[in-house]
């Protein structure tokens, strides 16, 4: 090293600084330049095979992230909306499905009630006609037992008395009996 | 067995190897501090074909990594888009959205080549394998096939003065003519009245030094890559010139972990400084963005 400074030094006394400097160090325009192309096609290199492609994949790695997050937000929007739609739409089913019940439960209450109350007309319907059927059959039976008995009361007395009865004189007699048994 | 040993094992068997390849004939003990011509009459220098290795590396990674690329990354892709993404991110933070998006490519680039670079210094045979030459006057020489690319000062100066021209168009693309000058020359912060009269020339000779600082920067950038890592390379050359030719590895062996590290630390400052430069001017004009 010692011999090298003493080189400069004796480049230094003989020429300018800069003389000095390039003798020393051995700057030269053709070997600067040569070193600038090298740096130079090394920035080409780089720019082209390197960082030109790199950066592209990660910009574009960059876009996918984001549109996947921009995707993941849209659909968890998306899910919110659903769920609330669901919601609402439970809620409005659920309402509906209260107001059908309700509205079945009112029906069956008054269909109920017109039945009973069909029934009971049916029912007071059947204990007239009964009645009157009962009224009837107890008319006919004491038309039947007043028949029954003018006959035997004529027959008693034509038996009694001998005689053959005429219409008028059984009619009469039936007459006078029922009057006397009514009484 | 653990996996842990493993790297400094192989480091250390890649450290052992490097002097065994170049350092037995004992003749070159001082690494030269210019890169030397190895032709008389082809223009290429060993630091050349050492840059011509490491854009040849970076052409083969980024083929492989970008070859097939998918969505899903694994292998090589990984690991590319891990390094341009954590770059990208890093200086994104110091530059701002707008700002990394138009220079990028150019930080990235001086990063991975000055990494490529610093690391391909470091491999065995780098600065030990050439040949020996006599001089006119018998003097013996030695010329290495291959350099550091970084310890080369043309190398270095390449980057750091396309730095400072692209420094210029993106000042001026950002603030505009005006705004670049009243960056520099105008006063910062609110001043009103007899106040601002007096802030005027102080800020106007605050810009001259301004100015000054803008034309070292590229000088400074330049000597400050190339220093470290000659000096690191000069290092590695003298202590193993310290020992007997078979136990050379041995006094450098703790030195290259050391310029492992300087390797990427060199090329983190050279990007990050050049980022800095930027944003500083670019920082009023920024914010409109």
């Amino acid at each position: 090293m010692m011999s090298f400074l003493a080189a400069a030094t004796e480049v230094a006394s003989d020429a300018g600084p800069f003389e000095s400097i390039k003798a020393t160090f051995g700057l030269n325009k053709w070997f600067f330049l040569a070193q600038v192309i090298n740096f130079f096609l090394v920035i080409f290199v780089l720019k082209k095979f390197a960082f030109g492609p790199i950066q592209a994949m990660l910009e574009q790695r960059r876009a996918r992230i984001a549109e996947g997050e921009e995707k993941l937000k849209r659909i968890e929007k998306q899910l919110a909306d659903s769920e609330k739609n669901t919601a609402e739409a439970i809620a409005k089913a659920n309402e509906e499905s209260q107001r059908l019940i309700q509205e079945a439960r009112d029906s069956a209450t008054a269909l109920t009630e017109a039945k009973a109350q069909e029934a009971v007309a049916q029912a007071q319907q059947i204990l007239v006609k009964a009645e009157a059927a009962a009224k009837a059959e107890r008319a006919q039976i004491a038309a039947e037992l007043k028949q029954e008995f003018g006959r035997l009361v004529t027959a008693t007395t034509a038996q009694v008395t001998g005689k053959v009865l005429t219409p008028d004189d059984q009619a009469r007699i039936n007459q006078e009996a029922l009057a006397k048994v009514e009484s | 067995m653990s996996r842990r040993p493993l790297i400094p094992t192989i480091t250390a068997s890649l450290a052992a190897a490097a002097p065994a390849l170049g350092a037995g004939d004992g003749v070159h003990h001082e690494l030269p501090l210019y890169a030397q011509r190895l032709h008389d009459w082809l223009p290429i220098t060993n630091s050349m074909v050492m840059t011509w290795v490491a854009v040849g590396l970076i052409v083969l990674f980024c083929q492989a990594a970008t070859k097939r690329m998918s969505l899903i990354p694994e292998g090589l892709q990984n690991l590319a888009e891990w390094m341009v993404e954590g770059l990208y991110d890093f200086l994104g933070n110091l530059l701002g959205h707008h700002l990394i998006k138009k220079t990028f490519w150019f930080f990235g680039s001086v990063f991975f080549f000055i990494l490529v670079n610093n690391y391909l210094g470091l491999v065995p045979g780098v600065g030990t394998i050439g040949w020996t030459t006599v001089d006119a006057e018998g003097h013996q020489g030695f010329i290495a096939l291959m350099r550091g690319g970084n310890a080369d000062v043309n190398m270095t100066a390449a980057m750091a003065f396309t730095f400072a021209i692209l420094w210029f168009v993106w000042a001026f693309q950002e603030n505009g003519l005006k705004g670049f000058f009243s960056h520099i020359f105008a006063p910062k912060g609110s001043f009103s009245g007899v106040m601002l009269w007096m802030m005027i020339p102080i800020f106007l000779f605050v810009g001259v030094l301004e100015m000054i600082s803008i034309a070292i920067r590229p000088v400074a950038l330049s000597f400050r890559l190339y220093g470290n890592i000659y000096g690191g390379e000069q290092t590695l050359e003298k202590l193993m010139a310290l020992v007997p030719p078979y136990l050379a590895f041995l006094p450098a062996l703790p030195f290259y972990f050391i310029e492992l590290l300087v390797g990427f630390v060199q090329a983190l400052v050279f990007t990050l400084l050049c980022a800095i430069f930027l944003k500083l001017i670019c920082d009023h004009g920024d914010e409109h963005h």
